[in-house]
């Protein structure tokens, strides 16, 4: 097969800066999926060819490369970014060229674009369980440290309101800068260790995830006594915090590694053969990898690269996924997600302590989630014995 | 938080609007963000109560069709949104003129709408308060003018100063268990109708 005949897509991931290590794992998970489908046959016999761009985690970027994408590479379906701030560079580009974006990120939501097909959770889809299981495991005065951009802002009103709607309290604040390292935690670490919170939500993303976790054990804190519970910290950064300084903390996410099903069992096996190690398999890496899925699968219903046509094929798609049965939903181009929450152990292995029942609607227009929507109610996961 | 983003799920929305791509659009993303919606189109003779929020297309539609159709729910007025084709000084003056509270121009894209709404709600809520409020106020100022009147009066046909004139009609008020107004308007018109006496 000749690159003529091939179905070229952009790939916009960081692979260096400050959140390349999450970004490469989308990364991984996109180029996996493609390994598969073409090894499958490709779609329709011609094989999916990635262009990929790294924009150095540099917010301009995105924007930049992806109009290159579009314009030098002709590509016009793109899938990328992490953060918030670059889905916003990227956003008026695609839309304006009529390109298909797939977001694998979980994000703040209050956003719809009919170009953008979004596969990370929205607060709805995360929060709420998070902030349940915490008040009822750990107790109701909670202390809020954040990156400073707007997917924490939005994330800690989400989470101020469902923790008081259960009667619980907001004991602290704090937003830090991206270059903020260590030292730069140490101050709050200690404030948090004198004032004896019952957790801490963190909406520190990145490399600087690892210095506040790191900071957190230094001043003496401990996540078996009050953990920091996070969306985003993943098995990746867990891996580089160290199991000594990780242990006993918390995520909430739709997919952790230590799923125990024939799916993740298959993508992990082929992560492994692929990458040699599935050390920095993350949730979004995860969505990377089943957007890359369902998008070949549109693609070989629709048979050409139409914008149009492979968005009406993708809404109300499915895919048995890694993280179990997942679909878009054709409501908002957002996707029904698992939920779950796992807590590292000492050996830093996230398990698996509490699921949601089935898929939850993606509700990204949601102000203020309802914390005893019983759709959002998650139960214990028994623990296999290995 | 204010109360008009946490109330925005409860709104009754009407979409004035042909159903074509603008239209499907729109109500796409009104129930996105979650709002129930109904869609008419010709402008309807009346106006449901229920509607707290009309978005309206004002493209070539007299300004006085769509006033008449606005103000006869019979209740509250509702907020109003134009949805405008042309941006021309016409169609804008079209606009002042229904008293919309807030504006989208087509094409309508989904990001917008939200911050739309939520400005129009604002800025009707607060309208709505300063009429409320204006009402108020002439009618306290009527009441001073009122009461003042009447102290006069019974300054002028007993003697007696200020306070003493306002004590008496605060007296009576309290024993005839009404408002001091209405006491105030009783000897307005007594007076009148004994000095009319006179002239006969």
């Amino acid at each position: 097969m000749s690159n003529q005949e091939s179905w070229r897509v952009g790939v916009l991931f960081s692979t260096s800066g400050v959140t390349s290590i999450i970004e490469q794992s989308q990364l991984n998970g996109t180029l996996l999926a493609i390994d598969e489908i073409n090894a499958a046959g490709g779609v329709r016999g011609r094989p999916i060819e990635p262009i990929c761009y790294n924009p150095d985690s540099v917010v301009a970027r995105y924007g930049e490369l992806a109009e290159k994408l579009i314009v030098e590479d002709r590509i016009t379906a793109l899938f990328g970014c992490y953060m918030s701030s670059s889905r916003k560079e990227v956003l008026p580009v695609v839309e304006r060229r009529n390109v298909l974006f797939f977001y694998p990120t979980l994000y703040e939501g209050f956003e719809y674009s009919p170009n953008m097909i979004y596969g990370g959770a929205t607060p709805n889809q995360n929060s709420v369980p998070l902030a349940n299981y915490l008040m009822n495991t750990f107790g109701k005065r909670i202390f809020f440290v954040g990156s400073d951009y707007i997917y924490p802002r939005e994330s800690n009103r989400v989470m101020r309101n469902v923790l008081r709607q259960g009667g619980g309290e907001v004991v602290g604040e704090r937003f830090y800068p991206f270059d903020t390292d260590m030292a730069g935690f140490a101050d709050v670490a200690r404030e948090i260790v004198e004032l004896q919170p019952d957790a801490i939500f963190s909406t520190v993303v990145g490399q600087m995830c690892i210095d506040f976790y790191r900071a957190y054990h230094a001043a003496g804190g401990d996540g078996r006594t009050c953990p920091i519970a996070s969306l985003t910290t993943n098995e990746a950064e867990i891996a580089a915090i160290g199991p000594e300084a990780a242990v006993g903390h918390i995520t909430a996410a739709p997919y952790f590694r230590a799923i125990n099903s024939p799916a993740n069992r298959k993508f992990l096996k082929a992560y492994g053969q692929k990458f040699g190690s599935v050390r920095d398999v993350t949730s979004c890496g995860e969505a990377a990898y089943c957007q890359m899925h369902m998008f070949a699968t549109a693609l070989e219903e629709v048979g050409e690269m139409d914008t149009e046509r492979l968005r009406e094929a993708l809404l109300g798609a499915t895919f048995d996924a890694p993280q179990g049965h997942i679909k878009i939903d054709p409501d908002n181009n957002h996707t029904y997600l698992q939920s779950r929450i796992a807590r590292v152990n000492e050996q830093g292995e996230f398990i698996i302590e509490n699921k949601v029942r089935r898929a939850i609607k993606p509700d990204p227009y949601l102000v203020y989630p309802g914390i005893h929507d019983w759709s959002l109610r998650t139960q214990k996961v028994a623990q296999q014995t290995v | 938080m204010s109360d008009f983003i946490q109330d925005l799920r409860d709104l009754h929305t009407l979409v004035v609007h042909q159903r074509d791509r603008s239209a499907d659009d729109l109500v796409q993303q009104i129930h996105r963000i979650g709002c129930n919606y109904e869609n008419a189109w010709p402008i309807p003779d009346t106006l449901q109560e229920k509607f707290d929020l009309v978005f309206i297309d004002v493209t070539d539609q007299p300004a006085s069709r769509i006033k008449t159709f606005l103000n006869s729910s019979g209740g509250k007025p509702p907020t109003v949104i134009a949805v405008i084709g042309y941006e021309n000084p016409s169609t804008l003056e079209t606009i002042f003129e229904i008293g919309a509270h807030s504006l989208l121009t087509k094409p309508v894209r989904a990001a917008g709408v939200l911050g739309s709404m939520l400005m129009a709600r604002r800025y009707w809520a607060e309208q709505l308060r300063f009429q409320k409020e204006q009402t108020k106020l002439r009618d306290r100022l009527e009441n001073m003018q009122k009461i003042n009147d009447a102290k006069f009066i019974l300054m002028r046909h007993h003697g007696i100063d200020e306070l003493e004139a306002y004590a008496v009609i605060r007296k009576q008020a309290m024993a005839k268990r009404t408002t001091t107004f209405e006491i105030a308007q009783s000897i307005i018109n007594a007076d009148g109708i004994l000095r009319n006496f006179g002239d006969h």
